[in-house]
């Protein structure tokens, strides 16, 4: 015991040495750390089970908070996918004249192959067209009491690229509506774009949603926190007296926060797989009269982990928002 | 290791707590304040844990300013202290053995470690038998030897109890601070805020007594 007055700087130095002598070589401390949250994590998954009916209620309001958005995220993803398959399989049809013949199709035919940016050029003669549209349109009989056949001869065109969309193939239109013979082009293209936007506007909803589901999801996190801490004063009264830092005391709780997030992610995931495969039923049967073989995919294992990832980070974040405020307060007198 | 330099501490509520109060207690020594409730003697131990901060003047422990502690240094300045309440403070969802290890699992003690040392703890204070019950199971008596159990396992330079034998009847508080006196024995700083000016009479040690803050005597005895 010094007689001297200690100045500042002296103690200051003195300050962190109490702390030191009890680390007797460098890994006690890594090894009483990570000790140390082996305990927390062991704490938060007892309170948890120590409560379990609000445990799970907590749990899964945050559960439909995150299966919401992602579900509707995951099916968005999945229709956009269709309908960039279409655009792959764009063609372009080129209607002609009445007046062409057989032949004159023929050498038609041949010269839109040649043009550049075509890749292929298929004649679909008036004969074929009209066995065509009597196999799929279920109208066989009425057409067969036709006097004429009223179909034009169409030249099917697959462009080589289909990058850029319609826009990027009207200088090709306009080439191919400039031969003679030629009566309509048409690109089947414009309502793979309409439904493109109208998913673009259902993306952005999606957002707003995720958005606001997600605030939802850090006030029910921080309001289960706040409890949480609640019910444990007198504890963290005992342990800040015998010396726990505030980041002993917040650990279980963030812990907590974790845990929650883990769960409700699984829990999730696991309602969209069945949600989706549950849909897809239904989905295959639509598709099925459209003559598509589209069918769901189910829940990408990427999106699966990205929902566990966030869920998680979502838990620490709100558990974050309560202990910062509360533990604070939670002073011994 | 404690000394107070013209301490005083008012309470917003305009209550005098500590009025211009100096001392000095050397490391080994064993020492009571005493006074009537309202005297001083609890606000006294709070400006040590650092549980209150003085109006004016210094509080030094352990020859460091407590005026230059920030709020992340106190709890290293609160581990190397034990501290016995009147109200034992213990936590009554876990084991006494799990009461008596938290300061160690807090200092971050290795786990083969704490088993060895929170017995030790327990069989000095003569509750090895219990250490598997809850706090409820337990007698008052019994209760405050947990509690100082739990002061002495890290083994700090200091022990500070407030009123330890404020329940119990005269026998098991004689016990109690017969336990004191073996830490203090040890060369453990002791420092006792009690009332129980009979059974203090008894024993040999500097005895400090306060009157509304101020300090009225320093002296052997009463």
């Amino acid at each position: 015991m010094s007689r001297k007055p200690t100045t500042s700087q002296e103690s200051r130095r003195k300050a962190p040495s109490g702390a030191a002598r009890s680390r007797r070589d460098w890994r006690h401390p890594l090894r009483s750390w990570s000790g140390s949250h082996r305990a927390s994590a062991r704490q938060a998954l007892e309170r948890v089970r120590q409560q379990p009916l609000s445990s799970l209620m907590t749990v899964l309001v945050m559960t439909i908070a995150l299966a919401l958005p992602m579900g509707l995220t995951v099916l968005i993803d999945q229709i956009e996918r269709l309908g960039i398959d279409w655009q792959r399989s764009a063609q372009l049809s080129v209607y002609l004249e009445d007046s062409v013949t057989t032949e004159q199709a023929k050498t038609l035919t041949a010269q839109v192959a040649a043009l550049d940016g075509v890749a292929d050029a298929q004649l679909l003669d008036k004969d074929l067209a009209l066995a065509e549209f009597q196999q799929h349109s279920g109208l066989g009989d009425a057409l067969q009491q036709l006097a004429y056949n009223p179909l034009p001869a169409v030249i099917v065109v697959t462009p080589s690229s289909l990058d850029g969309g319609a826009a990027a193939l009207q200088p090709l239109r306009d080439q191919l509506a400039a031969l003679t013979g030629v009566e309509l082009v048409q690109i089947d293209l414009q309502w793979v774009e309409r439904l493109s936007a109208i998913l673009g506007v259902f993306e952005r909803f999606t957002g707003a949603l995720a958005l606001m589901l997600i605030l939802a999801l850090l006030l029910v996190m921080t309001n289960t926190i706040r409890l949480a801490i609640e019910s444990r004063r007198e504890e963290i009264l005992v342990v800040k007296l015998v010396g726990g830092t505030d980041a002993f005391v917040r650990r279980p709780f963030l812990y907590i926060g974790v845990l929650y997030g883990l769960i409700a992610g699984l829990l999730a995931w696991g309602l969209l797989s069945l949600g989706l495969a549950w849909l897809n039923a239904s989905v295959r049967q639509v598709a099925a009269l459209y003559y598509s073989d589209f069918a769901l995919s189910g829940m990408p294992l990427a999106d699966g982990l990205t929902l566990l990832a966030g869920a998680m980070l979502l838990g620490l974040a709100g558990a974050w928002l309560a202990v910062g405020r509360h533990i604070r307060d939670i002073e011994p007198q | 290791m404690i000394r107070f330099e013209q301490v005083s501490k008012r309470y917003p509520n305009g209550h005098q707590g500590l009025d211009n109060l100096s001392f000095h207690i050397r490391a080994g020594e064993m020492v009571f304040i005493t006074g009537h409730s309202g005297a001083g003697k609890s606000t006294l131990l709070k400006l040590i844990m650092c549980m209150e901060r003085p109006s004016s003047g210094h509080v030094h422990v352990g020859g460091q300013n407590l005026r230059d502690l920030g709020s992340a240094d106190i709890p290293y300045l609160r581990r190397q202290v034990g501290v016995v309440f009147q109200n034992h403070q213990l936590l009554f969802d876990r084991t006494v053995f799990d009461n008596v290890a938290l300061p160690l699992i807090i200092n971050g003690t290795p786990a083969d470690e704490i088993g060895r040392r929170v017995r030790a703890a327990l069989d000095k204070v003569g509750l090895l038998s219990k250490e598997g019950s809850y706090p409820i199971a337990l007698s008052g008596g019994e209760q405050q030897r947990v509690g100082i159990a739990r002061a002495v396992v890290h083994k700090p330079a200091l022990l500070l109890a407030d009123e330890p034998t404020g329940n119990l009847d005269p026998g098991l508080s004689a016990e109690i601070m017969a336990l004191f006196e073996d830490f203090n024995r040890v060369g453990v700083t002791v420092l006792i805020a009690s009332h129980d000016l009979p059974l203090i009479a008894k024993l040999d040690h500097r005895m400090l007594t306060l009157h509304q803050g101020r300090l009225l005597q320093d002296g052997e005895g009463a």
